[in-house]
């Protein structure tokens, strides 16, 4: 296959066709690049680049997109570019082509006429749209619809019609689109046609064009996704990382050894080691809220792993396949995808008026238990059921029982697998906000830990074992960081909420961040060994 | 022996069900039981014991729904089917004996899902398909942990981006009524119910054998060609119920849209106004007023709970049937 990939057959020749192509779709690319950066406000419409405004070289890239265009068309009608174009364009591209007409008929109509007008523009632009999408040769049915398009905006851009000044403010809403979002939103999407168009040119139209057309369109869809992720992150860190850092030094902090006499130069990060209240703090941090999310975790780890290996372990080596398994099998599904606040009104109902009567940590363990559950069992059932037979068919040609093969056979080869599913799962709940608003917070600034070791306390009267501290609201990061949102004026003045938001997200980006790379970085650790096996 | 187990287990959770203190007292008998068991009936004592977590992982689900119908039963006996058509005001008060209305956050829940999926059905096809099909080998692993990664962003903080962002953007420039509008949410949530399109869409395209793949390949077709009318027709079931799964995620999103949102209950005019100065859906309505609610409004609350979880177990169903009914079709070509 791969022969094939790489012979002369598939790729194209160094023709005028592939430089024409591949150098729409470069401008284009860049297009795309510039509407973004406009979009998310790094570079400015009315600013002058090389002597000229940004919304006029983008209406010129625009134009010359379109007329680029043309060109191929005209080219390849002409014989000059040598390229094997299909009959048609096909129905989809026609759709598309129909549809896009179609608004800009409504919209071209709708603002020279009002009323009926309107929708005979619309009617009339998708037709033609459809036609010359539809009609004539794949050769001129995708190029010429996107170069008539971006000719359009191009020239509507060029001449300013369209720019950082201009408003449309439709009637169906109080809300108006200023021009500094329709610029860049029209260039990004006549970059991507033109990307779409460029690509088939280049690669001479026919099954060869679609493909390079269709990959450079996903490309670019990617690329932004993956664009968007980084920009969510990236600003996490560039907004968090000051109030982090607030006060924190390499050796600033002093550790007493005890005995000793002297004090050994330790490094200091007040942010997480502070509490978030109480009067004599200097800058306020979240150990109240990393301590809960701790205990939270461990809570719900000890109650669900426990459960839901035990339920992958009945379901894989017990069970006979049949209504009950699949019984199971469809409300574990239906776990996994019940809203996190239904678990919180679920845990308010049932839990917390048989448990604390109030917010509590363990009402809070309980509930992410039950979410973590679902999951546990899903991937533990798959790493088990990913066990080769020949493991247990050695095992029990030995003479070895059943049980005693799934304990020393089976659920150590799968431990892997387990352990990369519920460290993912951790890393979900450990983030969850939504239950803990209705069975967990406490005050939105704590001003102390939880002290759970230290509250164990035996009573006479049952439960006989009792503590206190469990049975206390506290604070998750999480939910610190919705209580900075919602909670009004920060109490103190070297933060505001917004900043004290900033850092807490960060701090909690980092730890669900930490587990799933710990994770991911499992999985790809056991699957190299299970391999080289 | 079994009986003691099976009594001890039934009187804890009963006892736990009733709310007794003396719940302490079988759940002992319990661990005794299983002590001694361990001791001495190990294997047997496994499989009683992997059979109740089974039962007890059914048993939560039951839990819930039980739950939830028994809290929403008040509201729904108070209102009547007013609860789910009342469309005039008051909607949402406590005043007159309390007057719950669902239906503007049914119409809330609906735009952001409605914006969400379509924000998170094309990216996460698109991002399935390179992943699977396109990618070279380094790009993927790359990219998929990447979107993996994506996925274990804690909602609240897509809100707080949302709303110290996107918010006072629209805000901003498109001069929305308010801070926060049911367009703005949309985006951030459908950009949170992407990864799962992407992954549940990825695992049924590369389940196609690729003897399929290869079949179309040999006679000539390019690679696009072969994905789109081998590869995609194949894992369509799958893909689908990728996004199926999506929109129950992109209904169930909470907190994003609890920060993002105005809580003002409310019609939009006309009904796909999306930059109107309401925001309320079925979750953010929960996660807003569940913390100091009670009476008839708790039970509200509490309806409301079912009406999304049951929309989002009937996605969920039929995601499954979607996907069991691929499992059959591939199976059998085999």
């Amino acid at each position: 296959m791969s022969y094939v990939d790489r012979s002369a057959l598939v790729t194209d020749a160094r023709n005028a066709a592939g430089l024409l192509g591949g150098g729409i779709a470069t401008l284009a690319t860049g297009a795309f690049i510039a509407g973004w950066a406009t979009l998310l406000q790094w570079l400015d419409l009315s600013g002058s680049y090389a002597g000229f405004s940004l919304s006029t070289w983008f209406g010129g890239a625009l134009l010359v997109l379109g007329v680029g265009l043309a060109l191929a068309a005209l080219g390849t009608r002409a014989g000059f570019l040598e390229t094997t174009p299909d009959d048609g364009a096909g129905l989809l591209v026609a759709v598309v082509f129909g549809l896009l007409w179609g608004a800009v008929g409504l919209l071209l109509t709708g603002a020279l006429i009002d009323g009926a007008g309107a929708w005979i523009g619309a009617l009339v632009g998708s037709i033609v749209g459809l036609a010359l999408a539809l009609g004539p040769r794949e050769d001129f049915g995708s190029t010429l619809p996107p170069a008539a398009f971006l000719g359009l905006v191009g020239a509507l851009l060029y001449t300013d019609f369209i720019g950082r000044d201009f408003v449309f403010d439709p009637g169906w809403t109080a809300a108006i689109f200023p021009g500094a979002a329709i610029v860049p939103g029209l260039v990004i999407f006549g970059s991507l046609l033109a990307v779409w168009s460029g690509g088939k040119v280049a690669a001479g139209f026919g099954p060869q064009g679609r493909q390079r057309g269709i990959y450079y369109l996903i490309g670019l869809a990617i690329a932004s996704m993956l664009g968007v992720l980084a920009l969510l992150i990236g600003f996490i860190i560039v907004e968090g990382l000051d109030v982090l850092l607030t006060g924190a030094s390499l050796f600033g902090g002093s550790l007493r050894i005890p005995g000793l006499g002297f004090s050994l130069p330790v490094p200091q990060l007040p942010f997480l080691t502070n509490v978030t209240g109480g009067l004599y703090v200097e800058v306020p941090g979240v150990l109240p809220a990393a301590i809960g999310t701790l205990w939270l975790v461990f809570g719900a780890i000890l109650l669900a792993v426990p459960t839901g290996v035990g339920a992958a372990i009945f379901l894989t080596e017990y069970a006979e396949q049949g209504r009950f398994t699949q019984v199971v099998e469809v409300a574990t599904n239906g776990l996994w995808s019940t809203p996190s606040i239904v678990f919180g009104l679920f845990g308010l109902a049932f839990l917390v008026p048989r448990i604390s009567g109030g917010n509590s940590i363990v009402v809070g363990q309980l509930v992410l238990g039950f979410m973590l559950l679902p999951l546990v069992v899903i991937t533990s059932r798959e790493a088990i059921l990913a066990v080769p037979d020949g493991y247990r068919d050695a095992s029990a040609a030995l003479g070895v029982s059943r049980w005693e093969t799934i304990k020393s056979v089976v659920v150590p080869a799968a431990m892997p697998g387990v352990i990369t599913g519920v460290i993912l799962g951790v890393g979900r709940i450990a983030g969850e906000t939504a239950p803990l608003l209705l069975v967990f917070g406490g005050p939105p600034y704590p001003s102390s830990t939880p002290n759970v070791l230290g509250s164990f306390a035996l009573s006479t009267r049952p439960p006989f074992i009792t503590n206190e501290a469990l049975l206390e609201p506290a604070s998750a990061l999480p939910y610190q960081l919705y209580s900075s949102i919602t909670a009004g004026v920060f109490p103190k003045e070297i933060f505001t909420d917004t900043e004290f938001g900033w850092g807490t997200a960060l701090v909690l980006l980092l730890v669900v961040i930490g587990l799933y790379a710990i994770g991911v970085l499992s999985r790809l650790y056991f699957r190299k060994k299970l391999h080289h096996e | 022996m079994h009986a003691v187990g099976i009594g001890s287990t039934v009187l804890t959770f009963g006892l736990f069900m009733v709310g007794s203190d003396w719940t302490i007292l079988p759940f002992l008998v319990l661990l005794a039981t299983v002590g001694f068991g361990w001791r001495y009936y190990q294997s047997e004592l496994a499989k009683g014991l992997t059979l109740l977590t089974t039962v007890a992982t059914v048993v939560v689900l039951t839990l819930i729904i039980g739950f939830l119908l028994l809290r929403s039963m008040p509201a729904v006996r108070h209102m009547g089917l007013d609860l789910l058509t009342r469309t005039s005001g008051p909607l949402w008060s406590s005043n007159q004996g309390g007057v719950y209305a669902l239906t503007p956050m049914m119409v809330g829940t609906a735009l952001t899902t409605i914006i969400a999926t379509a924000i998170a059905t094309p990216f996460g096809i698109a991002g399935a398909v390179f992943i699977s099909e396109i990618a070279p080998r380094r790009v993927r692993e790359v990219v998929k942990p990447g979107i993996e990664l994506m996925a274990g962003i804690p909602s609240i903080t897509y809100g707080f981006i949302g709303l110290t962002i996107v918010n006072a953007y629209f805000f901003d420039a498109f001069r929305t009524p308010t801070i926060g509008s049911y367009f703005a949410a949309g985006i951030m949530i459908g950009l949170m119910a992407l990864p799962t399109v992407v992954t549940v869409a990825e695992d049924a395209l590369s389940a196609v054998p690729d003897e399929m793949r290869n079949g179309s390949l040999a006679m000539g077709s390019t690679e696009w060609q072969t994905t789109k009318s081998v590869t995609i027709p194949a894992a369509l079931s799958g893909i689908s119920a990728g996004v199926l799964l999506g929109v129950g995620r992109a209904m169930g999103e909470t907190m994003a849209a609890t920060v993002m949102l105005s809580h003002t209950k409310g019609f939009p005019a006309p009904p796909f106004d999306v930059f109107s100065g309401y925001g309320e859906t079925l979750t953010t309505v929960i996660a807003f007023e569940g913390g100091n609610a009670s009476g008839i409004h708790l039970s509200a609350l509490f309806a409301a709970g079912v009406v999304l979880f049951s929309m989002v177990m009937l996605l969920s169903i039929g995601s499954q049937y979607v996907e069991w009914r691929m499992h059959r079709k591939l199976g059998g070509e085999q």
